[in-house]
């Protein structure tokens, strides 16, 4: 039989430079939301399918992990943290500690087989407001993504707002059945303009809401497409989506993080999950939004506690493609610095390395067996291997540096 | 100025985009070139990139960013199911997707009979009979020629592209169910459209405005 060194598809090693960047990002990804005064949670990687049944999860049910205990109940890998988190926060969290900030990293999984080339397996670090309804709220999530993105080094990005509100209470003046509020949210969701048009056709809807669906889906861009919005109808429950997002537009103001901020109101997410704002980061060159979030405020409902929620995740493989795509440096160290040694120079090698490491400096330790010669002989072709590391050789009574 | 890179499925459909983009200012005078061995071909000017793909490749270059912008067949879409912005109805290469057979076989499709169905778009037929008409098929896959299928006896049905119908005919075939109407479309990637608003808005504004024109 041929050596099995492969892994299956989907999953993959992350070593060397590689890991030393991710666990960089990951190291100030946590710092942003440490600052924000988030408290980190983790829970199990797998749990009961019910925590992530359709309506408290984002991902189907085909396309989860699925296995079985010694009792028989299904269980699943985690394919998505936000019902994880809010399951943990109900059981955990009292009333009188709310709002509860956490934040998380953490890896999940979708067995997605059809899209060859996307992970199965993904890291995503996020964080999560819970029981506190209010503007401010949503603010502070917008700010602390904008910071911890920064924070990586991403310079070009876009955090991209809606408000499903807005869409909500249009539907509501138009009392459509929920399958045909869900067709129109598909086209809506997919900008596709002329079937929506085509859809409209059909119904009987006043001019006025007509023309309104029908812009939804060029409702995106600056902060002046809510005025555009505001113009369309005067619902209050729409006029009220609007307001919220202006707000929002002025906290974020405060936060100094208004120029990484956009809107499209025709952004929904999957039926009837987000009950407010709802927003995705974009950037150059992954192809696919960073990540995203918004507020679901029934989600909590859902495991026996009522609070309020927002949140949001961002995927750390995205976002390293991304920054590989632009060419942004992440600073990373890797250990450069190497000490051959044998039996002679053991004392003094293990002594140097001793005090290397009180000192808080990486040292990577060959033990060489044999000869000065051969230590000399391995020193060199590690110096030629790596000219900008420092590496040292020790037969005697101390370390000595090697030069070419 | 980035690029915006144009994806274009080969053949017919790409050389009449061309055609509707030269009206719009939009050119590529290397890609005329019949001989060229040219992958990618380049508008200094304008900051565009086009290249040729095989059809049912183009949502895939879009769907991950290696396309910003892609022009393809409706059943092309259909049948990838792809994340894509599906923002404009070309209006050009309309043709339907159909259920054909023999007239013997329009019984079948009444009575929920567990048939066979061969389609060169498993996916579209899939959805068609377990989400639209709620009958159980087995479906069998085919690369080209479906309508021999049912003369051979391969199968009962095809789903397949009609445009005029004259080689179903040929074959004594007929349309017994129409699945969708088709034509060609623009599609964008999800997150060009957001980091490339502006261009690529007005790009569908002009295109948009070109088709209210040429069909008026």
């Amino acid at each position: 039989m041929k050596d099995l060194l492969h892994t299956p598809e989907g999953v993959r090693d992350i070593y060397s430079r590689e890991y030393a960047e991710k666990r960089e990002i990951e190291r100030r990804m946590e710092s942003a939301f440490t600052r924000f005064g988030y408290e980190g949670l983790q829970t199990p990687s797998f749990e009961f399918f019910d925590i992530f049944n359709q309506e408290r999860g984002s991902v189907a049910s085909r396309d989860m992990f699925k296995f079985f205990d010694r009792e028989g109940n299904t269980l699943v890998l985690r394919p998505d943290m936000t019902p994880s988190i809010a399951r943990s926060a109900a059981k955990y969290v009292r009333e009188e500690d709310l709002p509860a900030k956490f934040c998380y990293i953490g890896n999940t999984f979708v067995n997605n087989s059809r899209y060859q080339g996307r992970l199965k397996e993904i890291t995503q670090a996020g964080a999560e407001l819970i029981g506190d309804g209010s503007c401010d709220a949503d603010a502070e999530i917008l700010a602390m993504v904008v910071e911890a993105l920064v924070g990586c080094g991403l310079k070009e990005f876009q955090v991209d707002v809606g408000q499903v509100e807005f869409f909500n209470g249009l539907v509501e003046a138009a009392g459509l059945s929920p399958e045909t509020e869900e067709e129109l949210r598909k086209r809506v969701e997919a900008k596709n303009f002329f079937s929506v048009e085509d859809f409209l056709n059909e119904q009987n809807l006043s001019e006025e809401l007509t023309n309104a669906f029908l812009a939804l889906p060029h409702l995106f861009g600056n902060i002046d497409i809510l005025s555009e919005a505001e113009a369309l109808t005067d619902h209050p429950r729409c006029r009220a989506a609007i307001r919220r997002l202006r707000d929002l537009y002025e906290l974020c103001r405060l936060y100094g993080v208004e120029n990484y901020i956009s809107f499209d109101l025709g952004m929904l997410g999957k039926y009837q999950y987000y009950t407010g704002i709802i927003f995705r980061v974009f950037t150059y060159g992954s192809g696919e939004a960073l990540g995203g979030g918004g507020r679901y405020d029934k989600l909590m409902q859902q495991f026996g506690r009522k609070a309020p929620a927002v949140g949001f995740a961002i995927s750390i493989d995205q976002l390293m493609l991304a920054q590989s795509r632009q060419h942004l440096f992440v600073y990373a160290p890797l250990c450069r610095e190497f000490l051959y040694y044998n039996e002679t120079g053991r004392k003094a090698a293990l002594a140097f390395s001793r005090e290397m490491r009180a000192q808080n400096l990486a040292l990577r330790l060959f033990f060489e067996p044999g000869s000065e010669e051969t230590l000399i002989e391995r020193a060199k072709a590690k110096k030629r291997q790596n000219p900008e590391a420092d590496v040292f050789y020790c037969s005697g009574e101390k370390p000595e540096r090697m030069t070419l | 100025m980035r690029y915006l890179t144009i994806a274009l499925a080969k053949g017919r459909l790409a050389k009449q985009t061309m055609e509707m983009l030269e009206k719009i200012g939009i050119f590529c005078e290397e890609m005329k070139d019949e001989k060229t061995r040219k992958l990618i071909f380049t508008n200094e000017e304008l900051k565009l990139r086009f290249f040729l793909a095989k059809a049912t490749d183009v949502p895939t270059y879009v769907e991950y960013g290696a396309a910003d912008i892609g022009f393809v067949g409706k059943d092309t879409i259909l049948e990838e199911g792809r994340n894509l912005y599906e923002v404009l109805d070309l209006g050009f290469g309309k043709c339907r997707m159909c259920v054909c057979g023999p007239e013997s076989a329009r019984e079948k499709l009444q009575n929920h009979e567990l048939i066979r169905v061969a389609s060169k778009y498993p996916a579209i037929a899939r959805d068609y009979f377990y989400n639209v008409k709620h009958q159980t098929v087995e479906i069998i896959k085919l690369n080209g020629s479906v309508e021999l299928a049912p003369i051979v006896g391969l199968s009962e049905v095809i789903v397949d592209i009609v445009e005029t119908g004259s080689t179903l005919r040929e074959n004594g075939l007929v349309v017994l169910e129409e699945v969708c109407p088709l034509s060609a479309r623009m599609v964008v990637n999800q997150v060009s459209m957001k980091m490339e608003n502006e261009r690529i808005r007005r790009l569908i504004e002009q295109m948009r405005e070109l088709i209210r024109k040429e069909n008026a």
